[in-house]
């Protein structure tokens, strides 16, 4: 076997009977890496997540979590001492304070860092949990999730109820948690959010895995988006070079056209492009442009590709 | 270890005195009655007058003494019906309350095995449960006194001490049915029904053919009539208690670890 890596995943299946919420995954989370776990609500995201910390039981597979079997109760729990876990809806004690919250977890798992971390995320600690909005339940969960200072990371969408500034605060502390060699996993259906923060993602369809890739590599997969706007008419053979798509031209004149243009050519186009850049570019100088952007396609469209079902990766 | 046993301790501790205040007031108040009804009525003329299906279904004896007086409105009605139903009905929300309000996730999340958990959780009954068998004593003793009634002391002491397992039996059933139902509303209406469904099938088919049925009631067990006005103190009855409260825990432990959540 090859090195131990935080999280290895090994045909994992959750069948509930009348729907298939996990099919056979298979995954590697190497140690220090920010892994992004993506998909939309009800993907199946969560049944791993909850598997991984055995709260519920996989129908067939297994995975290891910092080298213990999920299966085993015993193991699981010796892993869970350098785990942290913030779950999509934190709960707390209503009746307790933050600060007695904060005890209970100190006493059972150990607390090395909370005082840094209540500096970041600012949980009003007098209050009791009751009196709590969503914002502070979520910023008391990663003060626990963090506080005893775990090697590996699993978050089922942390930045839900933060706000923007919280938001950024807790991606500038992800990268430097993963700077100091925490692995971290977390999911997310905000890719805008992914793309800030993780190296690799996974995205998860209806229960399966459909690509596992480095971000850079989805990002150049799907493309650029680019939006020429020519003083002349560009001729439609111009742009018959390798790697565009959802090509959309227009014409001042009026006449309007989705795939191909009229036999004049066109004076404004956007398309997406996945060739190579510099191809592009050498077609460019003959044309006397007006305007020319070229630009990251949003991941949105990234993620179309994979929950559209035109194309299967 | 224990930590969540003494966060639990912590959390019951308000509850423990609110319910312990509330039983010796009950206490007191019967204790303060009991000289004007013994007046009143001569020996067990009452008690004549009482459907005896009541007389039954209540198990009392006599009301012709302090002691039979206390066996029924204190211990029969007090100790086994309320405080029994109480305690099923308190432990029937220690896990099902965690996960019906989401915090199990939290709870799980930290390095502890779900039968200690629930063994913590369950053990910090003993609060309430002892709290309240160690303050009513001295109040009745005292109160007896205060009315010129003297009751036996002994007796007392031991009809407090054998309801401990009684009462740890009844909150068995309510943690079973906090396992076995994820909805703690639906928990706690199990563990009452159940509860209060013994405690029916041992008074009332006592003595008819079915008598058997009624030997998995905790109430079968625990006698106040027997101790107070006999002074006989079934400690085969309190072991079988315990074996009831251990089988109960031990079923609760394995439903809640085979679980998904």
């Amino acid at each position: 076997m090859d090195s131990m890596a935080a999280i290895e995943i090994d045909g994992l299946s959750k069948d509930y009977g009348s729907v298939l919420a996990n099919d056979s995954l298979e995954l590697r989370v190497e140690d220090g890496e920010i892994f992004g776990y993506l998909g939309p609500n009800g993907a199946g995201k969560t049944t791993t997540i909850r598997m991984l910390l055995g709260f519920i039981k996989p129908t067939s597979g297994t995975a290891r979590v910092l080298g213990h079997d999920i299966r085993d109760e015993k193991a699981l729990i010796e892993a869970k001492r350098e785990i942290g876990y913030l779950s999509d809806e934190p709960g707390f004690d209503e009746q307790a304070t933050g600060t007695e919250i904060l005890d209970l977890h100190a006493s059972v798992k150990g607390d090395s860092r909370s005082d840094e971390l209540l500096e970041l995320f600012d949980p009003p600690l007098d209050r009791t949990i009751r009196e709590y909005s969503r914002g502070n339940v979520q910023k008391l969960g990663l003060v626990t999730t963090f506080m005893h200072d775990p090697e590996l990371v699993i978050l089922d969408e942390p930045t839900s109820g933060l706000d923007p500034l919280m938001k950024q605060r807790f991606a500038e502390f992800l990268r430097s948690e993963r700077d100091s060699g925490v692995t971290i996993f977390f999911s997310s259906h905000i890719l805008s959010e992914v793309r800030r923060l993780c190296d690799r993602v996974g995205i998860i369809r209806q229960g399966r895995l459909v690509t596992v890739e480095p971000i850079e590599t989805l990002l150049m997969k799907s493309g650029k988006t680019v939006r020429l706007s020519s003083r002349t008419p560009i001729p439609d053979d111009l742009l018959a070079i390798d790697g565009i798509s959802d090509l959309e031209t227009s014409s001042p004149g009026g006449t309007e056209s989705g795939a191909a243009g009229s036999d004049d050519g066109f004076t404004e186009c956007a398309f997406t492009f996945t060739g190579d850049i510099n191809e592009l570019v050498r077609t460019l100088p003959e044309q006397d442009l007006l305007d020319c952007s070229i630009e990251e396609a949003p991941l949105e469209d990234v993620f179309m590709q994979f929950y559209g079902g035109e194309s299967d990766a | 270890m224990l930590e969540f046993f003494s966060y639990d301790l912590r959390k019951r501790l308000k509850g423990s005195v609110y319910l312990t205040v509330g039983m010796s007031l009950l206490t007191t108040m019967m204790i303060w009655v009991y000289p004007s009804f013994g007046d009143t009525f001569e020996g067990d003329e009452l008690l004549e007058a009482y459907p005896p299906e009541l007389v039954q279904l209540f198990d009392i004896r006599t009301i012709g003494s302090l002691e039979g007086f206390l066996a029924f409105e204190l211990y029969v009605f007090g100790w086994v019906i309320l405080l029994g139903l109480y305690f099923a009905y308190s432990a029937a929300s220690i896990i099902a309350e965690d996960i019906d309000r989401g915090r199990m996730d939290a709870l799980l999340a930290m390095p502890v095995s779900r039968a200690r958990l629930l063994g913590e959780k369950f053990a910090a009954l003993l609060l309430p449960i002892g709290l309240v068998n160690v303050v009513v004593p001295p109040v009745v003793i005292v109160g007896a006194r205060l009315i010129d009634e003297p009751i036996s002391v002994a007796d007392v002491v031991a009809v407090h001490l054998l309801s401990i397992p009684y009462l740890f039996a009844c909150a068995g059933i309510g943690i079973l049915a906090s396992v076995l139902f994820d909805r703690v509303s639906v928990a706690q209406r199990v563990a009452l029904g159940v509860t209060f469904a013994l405690f029916l099938s041992e008074s009332v088919l006592t003595g008819t053919a079915y008598e058997a049925v009624g030997a998995i009631a905790p109430m079968r067990y625990y006698d106040p009539n027997a101790v107070l006005l006999d002074s006989s103190w079934d400690v085969i009855g309190a072991g079988i208690l315990i074996g009831l409260t251990a089988g109960l825990l031990l079923a609760s432990g394995a439903w809640f670890r085979r679980k998904d959540l």
